[in-house]
């Protein structure tokens, strides 16, 4: 074997420089993305929770307990006369959760899709009640837990759904990005534009063409996150599939829409981490939407994967039917439209 | 039916520039309907531009441009009308060779039994019949060129724009397509190539040379040697060179002695008759001026 020559790496390396000094695009994201990304990571994991809906149901008995829960910062507490109010709005998911204070004890009432938020409630009525105890020198306050949706749900039975969006749309991402960029490269595009097909009938033909896969990803994804990892799907299948596509449609469109912005599959790549990792971040995949701080949580309403997963859990895991988890779909078809449009505009103003 | 007069492509002023470098200055041109046209001119000279142009893949800073008598803003509406081959191929590698015929044919609506028996016809031309199961990407560089073309005339276009469409093709098979040309040409389609081999030029009916964006010269190959002031010269071998020189000198003609020959300039090929009949020479040599020359001539000058 030849050893290797410094002088030819030299070139090599070189070369590689001045590629990348001529393409600012890379060097921008190779500075910037992971100031971004780490920022993003820094404080979503800091793991401070705000505007936990909590519903607090005050029969009296146990005012210590009863202002260490307020006292809290994590809680959006919304006062309420009885029980069965408190369980109808968990119901309809306006509560994450609800305390109980009754003489004789305190119920806690959870919303079990949210493992994070459960822990943290039943922490926060442990937490009053040690105060309680304390208060009275002693004596024993019995806490009932009880979930609203059936049973104590494991970790993967609440992240289950979301991956499943998150799934979906980073594959649709990147494929719809590299073909897209891979028509331009082929010089298909440009045979494209001078025919008879339209801007928008080459990005829908795309679109729809790469349905197919996404629609056959999504079925298998959904068998195996139901039947190898046993996550309930107490709702329709269809609802959760309606979601799925409507999620993927938009990541498809948003690719198409990226690789303009790209001259080669090396900088398709990079968008990636700007793309996905914000919506594993900040989208409630494996933390709750309510632990990202509040001033960033604006970008989490406007990202797909919130509502994408917010309706799967609202299906798989609730029970959810169409009209509960419509406000999602709206979204998702909203984000749709915009990407779609987005992409149609671009390839237009590609003409120089 | 009317025969449509108008040209095919007729440009007036055409300018296009990227950034400071000008591509295309103020560009004259007028393609007439039913020739093989070259657009002939070194690397970076704008003929790929104009084509761009034509096609209204960028659009100019200035001038009139028409394309088959419809100003080149609406000539979106007459794309089916048009073939345009780019250097980049547009072929899929990952389709056979007859999944990309039948998927432009798509493109254009062609379907059924038109669309097969097009393909085949194609198929034959370009000589890829055996070869249509194949994936194009396993193809050799000449055949994936061929494949590209048969593309581009699926639809049986009425303009043909061909960016160096016989790059890598043999000499036999570029026969073919050149006959193939000449035939759509007769057919009243019109046919446009840029290349920049002067043989290939040579063969068109019409040739624009152009150069830093502009037309240096253009017209009939033989029209534009004679721009480029060139004519054919005879080279005789005679027993007295100098006394037959300045005999013919006398005569009006213009020779001149090289290496004890005489060297005539032709004004017209008739007077290698005239010049045989007076003299008697004992071998001689025709020279016909070649376009490569005029085009170097012409480049100089500019």
């Amino acid at each position: 074997m030849k050893r290797p020559d410094p002088e030819r790496v030299g070139v090599v390396a070189l070369r590689v420089v001045r590629q990348l000094k001529r393409d600012r695009r890379t060097i921008g994201l190779i500075l910037f993305a992971p100031i971004v990304l780490m920022i993003l990571f820094g404080y979503a994991l800091s793991g401070e929770m705000t505007g936990v809906q909590l519903g607090l149901v005050d029969n009296g008995g146990h005012p210590a307990l009863r202002s260490y829960i307020e006292s809290q910062k994590d809680f959006d507490i919304l006062y309420l006369g009885s029980q069965s109010d408190a369980e109808k709005l968990i119901i309809e998911g306006r509560l994450d959760g609800a305390v109980l204070i009754q003489p004789d004890g305190v119920g806690v009432l959870l919303d079990a899709s949210s493992l994070q938020i459960s822990e943290r409630i039943a922490a926060a009525v442990q937490g009053g009640a040690g105060q309680e105890e304390a208060a009275r020198k002693g004596s024993y306050l019995p806490i009932t837990k009880r979930y609203i949706f059936g049973y104590d749900l494991e970790m993967i039975d609440t992240i289950g759904p979301a991956i499943l969006g998150l799934v979906a749309f980073f594959f649709a991402f990147i494929i719809a990005a590299i073909s897209f960029l891979r028509e331009r490269t082929l010089g298909t595009l440009e045979k494209f534009m001078v025919s008879p097909l339209s801007r928008v009938e080459i990005v829908s033909g795309y679109i729809l063409g790469f349905s197919l896969v996404a629609i056959v990803q999504s079925a298998t994804t959904l068998l195996i996150v139901i039947y190898l990892f046993g996550v309930p799907m107490r709702g329709n299948p269809l609802d959760a599939f309606a979601i799925i596509l409507l999620l993927g449609a938009g990541a498809l469109a948003l690719g198409s829409f990226v690789s303009n912005f790209a001259r080669s599959e090396f900088q398709v790549v990079q968008f990636i981490p700007l793309v996905i990792i914000p919506q594993i971040v900040l989208c409630g995949v494996f933390w709750p939407v309510q632990s990202v701080p509040s001033f960033l949580r604006p970008l989490s309403s406007i990202l797909p994967l919130t509502y994408a997963s917010e309706g799967l859990r609202a299906i798989m895991l609730k029970g959810a039917s169409l009209p509960v988890i419509m406000p999602d779909l709206i979204f998702l078809g909203a984000f749709f439209l915009l990407t779609f449009s987005a992409a149609i505009l671009m390839l237009k103003r590609e003409v120089g | 039916m009317a025969v449509d007069k108008s040209p095919a492509v007729s440009a007036r002023a055409v300018t296009k520039s990227f950034g400071q470098l000008r591509v295309l200055d103020r560009l004259d041109v007028e393609i007439p309907r039913g020739v093989t046209y070259c657009l002939l001119g070194p690397n970076g000279s704008g003929k790929t531009t104009f084509i761009r142009a034509i096609v209204r893949l960028l659009r100019l800073d200035y001038g009139e441009l028409r394309v088959l008598d419809q100003p080149v803003s609406h000539v979106e509406e007459i794309y089916s009308k048009i073939g345009y081959m780019t250097q980049h191929k547009a072929l899929y590698p990952d389709l056979t060779v007859e999944e990309n015929m039948q998927f432009y044919s798509g493109l254009y609506g062609i379907k059924g039994q038109d669309r097969d028996q097009r393909v085949e016809d194609l198929l034959g031309m370009v000589d890829l019949a055996p070869h249509r199961k194949r994936l194009a990407g396993a193809l050799s560089g000449g055949m994936y060129q061929r494949l590209s073309l048969a593309c581009t005339l699926v639809h049986q276009p009425e303009l043909l724009l061909l960016d160096e469409p016989t790059v890598g093709i043999d000499p036999l098979l570029r026969q073919t397509f050149w006959e193939y040309f000449q035939g759509l040409a007769e057919a009243g389609k019109t046919v446009i190539i840029t290349t920049h081999l002067m043989d290939e030029a040579e063969r068109c009916q019409m040739v624009g040379y152009m150069r830093a964006g502009r037309m240096a010269a253009q017209g009939s190959p033989e029209e534009i040697l004679r721009q480029a002031g060139l004519q054919p010269r005879i080279r005789l071998w005679l027993a007295r060179p100098e006394d037959d020189a300045s005999l013919l000198r006398s005569l009006g003609y213009e020779a001149e002695l090289v290496e004890g020959t005489v060297t005539v300039t032709l004004k017209s090929h008739a007077q290698i008759k005239e010049l045989l009949a007076q003299l008697n020479p004992q071998d001689i040599r025709l020279y016909e001026p070649r376009l490569e020359e005029a085009v170097l001539r012409l480049s100089e000058e500019g």
